[in-house]
Formats: structure tokens, sequence, C-alpha cells
């Protein structure tokens, strides 16, 4: 008996790369400034409504139109960055930061609404409980999305790997995360290293929330209601592991698709509407059992393990 | 043209006071003890839906309403109709059946007050205000999966408890729920003057004297986390009694940010700012919805969003330009200093 | 060189430093003494930017630092090695080095022998993650992090603390090699007396946020009051 569909697992890997991309920049950002922000679902949701706006209104292709999402989600990120900036050097607290975050998430989302309620007047196009999938393609079988999401990813991954650890700025960055002290101290400017967090966060969200219109039904709501598993993901990868977030994402995806799948055909269909819980449950048991996440104490259990051997 | 006036006034009234007792218990929490509590909609709902499940069962078992071969969430409006019938004629019995949702609603908060209050030792601030953030949302999914509980999406309708009133069923409402406010507005305040409240203000500021006693901020911790978390419990259950009808879900924005607005507008850890806070947002609130009718035509937008807008730009005026609301005199003063970790 | 002029600085509400002066010139070692929680590192993260002053001056060379951003600060040529944390725990001890350098527009290569002639245990973990370093060898590292960068002057808060009497030794001798072959001028606070009066061409003492003294270590060491009170009575 086959418990799990093809469909299904495409469906899974989907969401998992979209909860990547996601959590990336949240842990990212988290390991830069120690602030979880909140923000990161109207980042989401802006990515989203870009690529649903300018794919509809200009009649371009989706895919391109995620360049777009990409820089108007780094503009969205680069304002938080210079709201936050008169309390970042207050030394506010990390609770004034983040109220600061979820007040500007709050103003995103009446912002983006106001936003889908007039593209909705103007160019007398639905904006509500949209989606782009019909501009999709299929390779092999499979929808186009999952395999350009998956590759986006990949590349991401990769050219974010090469930036932080091959480039000048990169190393710069990573200092700054780890020791800001010490990196103002021997010349880096850690406030454009800040700068350029936000702006890789930004993007990498703006191309999550582009994806999730091509991938699926959009709405302005659509970021909050992934806020909690974007933070699981990210959580259970470690706020402070920024590729952790990819295992996090996965390992999450999985979980809430494929598991609520298995549950739903073993015990019935009510399973189906507690699905959202799952991200809570997972994040709260998380954060109360290894706050740190999986994979830092992943890394220390196989690094002893390798010196005994 | 002032029975629309009055009835304006007195619903704003009572929205006020629901939002003030929550305030109150938010200020316990957050003001007095420093914890960031960014779940106040978790109890919330807790209250909420306590009356929304319990409210219609126990009113037709103390009433002696026959509800044989009827069920609660299938014939929810039948029997609450019923029961509102004999409730008309009984005030003794509604001022009983206010009285028991509240207790119990007030019991079921402090327990889950207790709860949540684990976190709060063992977290750190961030990773504390995440785990309030997703205690807020793990009740609403509950309240839409499970239709036992209040009826699924569209919800369940309460008894009036204040039918016998008649045509001043609201005003008699909103006094009920003044009363109420009055008693936890004086006891907060008293709160602050004990050696209780400055206990709780020294393990807000960390003090050297608290952490002298590792131990003894776990239990302050728990001690504001139970008084809060019962006041906050027993606005959701106000809010429902009042409004005659539990939702499944209430929302995050209403019953978290709002509240956080109002307290930082205020000036977080003093009541009166409290009080103000809650006043200045209640009336824009209302003003907003009243003339949104007007605004209607002119706007290619639903004026509702503006709300949005207004309110996150407000939140992040106040903490750029006035972190101290407007009333920053009163002792005791809250410092949102670096420093608000756990022990 | 580096002066100070009437500091008064702290942190946020909190005001540690009160009316502080010191002058460092140009190829002096300059010992700051005092007991702990006097305010040594503070006054080092004054001068950095690290902390907030509320009145006074810092000039190196003349140029006003208070007001200008850290990184600013260590541009302008102040090193500044910290007590904790002064390294880069994820990276290797090389890596750390490079950055350094990097930072500051020197070639890595061409400066690594001169570091390695004062700290030659440097090379024996070169490649390893500063994580994984003892404290001694942690020191030696921060130290070299600043060192590395050619600056004007050098800051050292506490490099000895904690560290065994081979370290101590061997850091304080290669501090005041440092300074002899480069006329490096340093700054140098430290808890163990006996050393820093070793090398020091002058020394500040530091009580409770202000200088209540000011002269020669061998004017210091004759102060038997002020060596009983403050510096646990050591006086050779």
């Amino acid at each position: 008996m086959t418990l799990v569909t093809l469909g299904t697992i495409e469906q899974a890997l989907a969401y998992s790369s979209i909860l990547s991309f996601l959590a990336i920049g949240i842990s990212l950002l988290y390991k830069t400034t120690k602030v979880p922000n909140f923000a990161h679902a109207s980042f989401a949701t802006a990515g989203a409504y870009s690529v649903y706006s300018i794919s509809t209104i200009l009649g371009l292709n989706p895919y391109i139109a995620l360049i777009v999402a990409f820089s108007s989600v780094v503009l969205m990120a680069v304002l938080l960055f210079i709201v936050l900036e008169p309390l970042r050097r207050r030394k506010a607290s990390t609770q004034m930061l983040m109220i600061a975050t979820l007040a500007y998430d709050i103003l995103m989302y009446g912002v983006l609404n106001v936003f889908a309620d007039t593209i909705q007047a103007l160019f007398k196009i639905p904006s509500r409980t949209v989606t782009l999938m019909r501009f999709d393609f299929t390779i092999a079988g499979l929808r186009g999305v999952l395999v350009v999401s998956l590759i986006l990813l990949s590349l991401s991954a990769i050219i974010l790997y090469l930036i932080l650890n091959r480039t000048y700025i990169g190393i710069c960055l990573r200092a700054s995360m780890e020791n800001q002290a010490l990196a103002e101290s021997i010349g880096i400017n850690t406030r454009v290293t800040l700068l350029i967090s936000w702006i890789i966060a930004g993007g990498l969200a703006g191309l999550g929330g582009g994806i999730l219109t091509i991938w699926t039904q959009i709405d302005p709501s659509i970021g909050m209601l992934l806020i909690p598993s974007m933070f699981c993901a990210s959580i259970l990868g470690g706020l402070e592991e920024i590729y952790g977030a990819i295992i996090g994402g996965f390992l999450l995806g999985f979980v809430e698709i494929i598991g609520i799948e298995v549950l739903a055909r073993s015990v019935g269909t009510w399973v189906t509407p507690y699905r959202p819980a799952i991200p809570l449950i997972i994040l709260f048991t998380t954060l109360l059992l290894c706050p740190k996440g999986l994979v830092g104490p992943l890394r220390e259990a196989i690094r002893k393990s390798w010196r005994r051997g | 043209m002032f029975e629309l006036f009055m009835t304006f006034v007195i619903d704003l009234l009572a929205f006020f006071l629901i939002y003030l007792i929550l305030n109150i218990g938010l200020n316990i929490e957050l003001g007095y003890t420093g914890i960031t509590n960014f779940g106040t909609v978790f109890w919330f709902s807790a209250g909420g839906f306590t009356v929304g499940a319990l409210a219609t069962r126990l009113g037709a078992w103390l009433l002696n309403i026959d509800t044989s071969g009827m069920d609660f969430i299938d014939d929810n409006m039948a029997i609450v109709t019923k029961i509102n019938g004999v409730l008309k004629g009984e005030p003794l019995q509604g001022l009983m059946l206010l009285i028991l949702m509240i207790l119990i609603a007030g019991v079921i908060g402090a327990f889950l007050g207790v709860l949540m209050s684990i976190p709060t030792v063992r977290l750190r601030a961030d990773y504390l205000g995440i785990a309030f953030l997703a205690s807020g949302e793990i009740l609403n999914v509950i309240g839409v999966a499970y239709r036992p509980l209040v009826g699924g999406p569209p919800g369940v309708a309460v008894p009036d408890v204040w039918a016998w009133a008649g045509e001043w069923r609201f005003p008699v409402a909103t006094f009920t729920i003044f009363i109420f406010a009055v008693i936890f507005l004086a006891y907060a305040e008293y709160l602050v003057r004990t050696p209780l409240g400055r206990s709780l203000r020294a393990v807000r500021d960390n003090e050297f004297a608290a952490q002298a006693y590792g131990k003894d901020i776990a239990r302050f911790r728990l001690i504001a986390m139970v008084i809060g978390s019962t006041l906050i419990s027993i606005s959701g259950a106000l809010y429902v009694l009042y409004s005659q009808a539990a939702n499944p879900s209430f929302f995050r924005f209403h019953w978290t940010f709002l509240p956080w607005l109002m307290i930082l507008l205020g000036g977080i850890g003093n009541n009166i700012g409290v009080l103000i806070g809650t006043f200045i947002y209640n009336t824009i609130y209302k003003l907003i919805v009243f003339y949104k009718f007007a605004l209607m035509g002119i706007l290619p937008f639903d004026v509702v969003w503006l709300n949005y807008i207004l309110l996150g730009t407000l939140i992040l005026l106040i903490l750029i330009y006035r972190p101290q609301g407007l009333l920053p005199e009163k002792p005791p003063k809250i410092r949102l200093e670096r420093g608000g970790r756990s022990s | 060189m580096l002066e100070v002029e009437s500091l008064n600085s702290g942190y946020g509400k909190l005001h540690i430093l009160q009316d502080v002066c010191l002058k460092c010139e140009k190829g002096e070692i300059v010992a700051l003494l005092g007991p702990n929680g006097a305010g040594k590192s503070t006054f080092f993260n004054s001068i950095m930017g690290l902390a907030d002053v509320f009145s006074g001056s810092v000039r190196l060379d003349g140029e006003e630092l208070v007001g200008l951003s850290t990184h600013k600060i260590a541009r302008k040529g102040v090193g500044y090695a910290m007590q904790l944390q002064g390294v880069f725990a994820d990276l290797t001890t090389e890596e750390n080095l490079k950055a350094s350098a990097k930072m500051a527009g020197i070639n890595y290569e061409e400066v690594l022998p001169e570091i390695l002639d004062y700290f030659p245990d440097l090379r024996r973990f070169l490649k390893r993650k500063a994580l994984t370093l003892s404290g001694g060898e942690r020191q030696m590292l921060t130290l070299s992090i600043s060192l590395i960068r050619s600056p004007k002057v050098l800051l050292l808060d506490e490099p000895t603390a904690g560290l065994s009497p081979l370290y101590s030794t061997k850091i304080i001798r290669a501090i005041a090699q440092i300074n002899k072959s480069r006329g490096l001028s340093i700054v140098l606070a430290e808890q163990n007396v006996r050393k820093a009066l070793e090398i020091a061409h002058r020394v500040y003492l530091l009580v409770s946020g202000r200088i209540i003294f000011e002269g020669t270590p061998s004017d210091l060491s004759s102060r038997e009051d002020l060596m009983k009170l403050y510096l646990g009575g050591e006086s050779k």
C-alpha cells in the first residue's frame, strides 16, 4: 500500500524549499541582530504580490517577475533596517526591537491589503485568493515550480556560502555576526554589514514569496499564515544556523505535508484541520528542549565521535 | 439621534472596559514583572472558549431546561433561545451564571498561567517572545478544528446573562463590566504598593537583591503570570458574555497587539497610563469604524486597513520617539533595558 | 600622542569614569592599575567608542576621537586587545590574523614573520580554530590581532588575566619587546602589578572611576599606603 503519493512528495518538496528561503533569512537576521524578525511574514506576502501584480498587469512570465519580487522585498527590508536604526543606536532591548518588527509587520499588512484592493480597483483584476499556477510548465511530469524552486534554493545556498566564505565582504559579515565589538575594533563598519544582512534576508524572502504565488493560492494573509512554520523551520535548524534553516525547512515541510497525509490516511481526515498546530507544537517543544536547534548539537555530537574514533 | 449616540458610547465603553481589564493583567506581567507576554490572545481565547463551551451547558443545567435529544452544538441556537427565555425573568440565575462563568474562566486562566510560567524561567527574552506568540495561535487552531468546543468556524451563541434587564441590557452589561474593571484596577494599584509588588519590580529590574534569591525569581514570575492570566482570561469571558457569541479564533491583532499598543501609549508599568492609552486607541478605532461609510466612496480600498497602518505606525513612532509612553513620571517606571534576560 | 582629558563616561545611566586624565607619549608604555571594577575596561571602551562618553575628550595625535564610530577610531590607528572575547572563535588563528591584516590593508604574508618573532608559540596553532585555544594561546592571538594592524597606539586590557606565570611572563616580555623594537605606544591595564611595573614607563592608578595617582613605577612602589590599599600590598 502506498502511504504517500508522488504528488504529495512534490508538494512537500515545493513547500519545504519555500520555507527554506524564508527561514534562512530569519536565521541570518537573528544571527546578526539577535532579534527574531516577525516582519518576515510581510516580506513573504510582498514577494508573492510583487510577482502576482507584475505578472498579471504587465503580462510578464512569473519566473521573470521573480527578479522584481527580489528587489521589492529588499526595499522593504532596507526600510525596516532604517526604521530600526534609531532603536539600535540607542541600544534598545531585544523586547523593544521585537515589538518594532511586529509593528512594522502590522503596518505592512495594512499596506499590502491596500495594495491588493487598489490593484483590483484600478486594473480590474482579482487580487485575493489568486494564483499564477496556470502559467507554470512541466518538466518530466513534475511541476515547473518545484524544479525551479529547488534549483534556485540550491543556487542561493551555494552563492551565499561563497559570498560568506570567499569574499572580503562575506568575511566582514561573518566577523560582525560573530563578535561585533571586535569586528569594529579591527575596522569593520558593522552598520554596513548589518544592512547587507537585511538585503540578503529580504531578497531570499522575496524569492520564497514569489515562488509561493506560482505554487499555490495567495492572499494578503499568506505571510501571517506561514509565519509559525517559518519560525519553526528556523528554530528547528537553530536560530543561529544559516544553513540549518534549510534542514529545518525540509524537516518541517515534510512533517507538515507528508505527516498529515499519512495521519489522515491512517486515522481519518479529521486530523487535517489540525495541520497548523504542527509547527506550533514542534516550535514549542524545540524551544523548551533544545532551544539552540538540532544542527548545533548534532554537529557537536559528530565532532565528539570523530575525536573519539 | 441621541439614542444612536448613547448606543455608540455605551458600546465604546464596554470595549474600553474589557480592554482595560486585559491590559491591567498584561501590565502586571509586563510592567510590574518584566515578562514580555506576546501571547495574551492565548488567555483571552481561553476565557472566551470557556464561556463558549460551558455557558450553554451550565445554563441549561442550572435552569433545569430539558435538552434531551438536542446537541449543544448542532442545536445551539435553539437551546440558547430557550435559556434566554427563562433568563428573562430570572435575574438571580443570570447573575449566578455570570459569576460562575467568570470564576471558571479565572481558574482556567490561572492554571494556564502556571503552565506558561515554566517557559518564562527557562527561556531568554527573544525565545520567550516566540514561544508566547506560538501559544496564542494554538488555541485558534483547536478552536477552528475541534467542533465540539465552540462549534468550529461559525462559532456558537451564548446565553444572555443580562436577559432580565430587557431593553436596558446593554447599559446594565456595561455597568457590570465596569464593576469588574474597578475591582481589578483597585487591586492592581494596591498590589503595586505591597511587598509583593516591590518584589515583582525587583525581578523586572534584575536587581541584585532579586538575583540573590535565585529560586524566588521563578516563584515571582509564576505569581505574576497567574494573576495576569486570570485577569486576561476573565476579560475574554466578559467579551463573549457581552457579545453573546463565541468566535472559534480570536485574532492576534485585536487581543495581543492592540493591548500592547495601548500599554505602550500610556506608559508601561503605570495603570493610569494604561487607562489613557486604552481610551485613546479605542476612541480612534471606533471613530474610524463609524466614519468608514463616509470614506468608503472616496478611497479604492477598505478603510479598515487604515487601522493596521495606523496601529503599526503609532507603535513605531512611540518606540522611536517616546518609548516611555505618555505618562512617564509615575512610578514604578519600566525601562525595557538590556538585561531583560531570564536568570 | 594619546591624550585623554577630563573623561566622564559609562554605560547608559551608569556613570563610571569621573574626570579621568591620561597621557601616553610616543614610544611609552603607560600602565593603568587599579582594583577590580575600578573602570579600566570602561576606560578602553570609552576610547574605542564602545561606551557612552558624557563629556571630555580623547585625542590621538591631536585628532578628536570622541563621537566617532568605533571602526573609524580603529582605522585612525587605535588597536584594542580586549580582555574577554578578543578573538573570532569560529575562525582559525590564521583566519583571525588574516582578517585583521586585510582590514588594515596590510599584506599578511609580509608581516607574519614579525608577529611570529614576538609570539613564536603561534606557529603551533595557526591552523586551529580559536575556539579550541587555551587561555594563554588565546591571549597571544588577541594581542597579535591588534598588533598585526600596525596601530599607532595599543590598548591592552589585562593581557595576563587568568594566565599561568609562564604565559604571563611570555606575554609581558613580548609587550616590552614590541614597545622597544617598534617604538609602539602602549596603554596597559593590569591586575598583575609587579609585572606591569617592571615594564612601564609611567603609571596611573584608577580607583572607583578616578585617577588618584600619576607617576613613575618607582614613585608608586614607594607609596606603601596606596600599594597596600589598592594593589594587594606588593611593592617589588
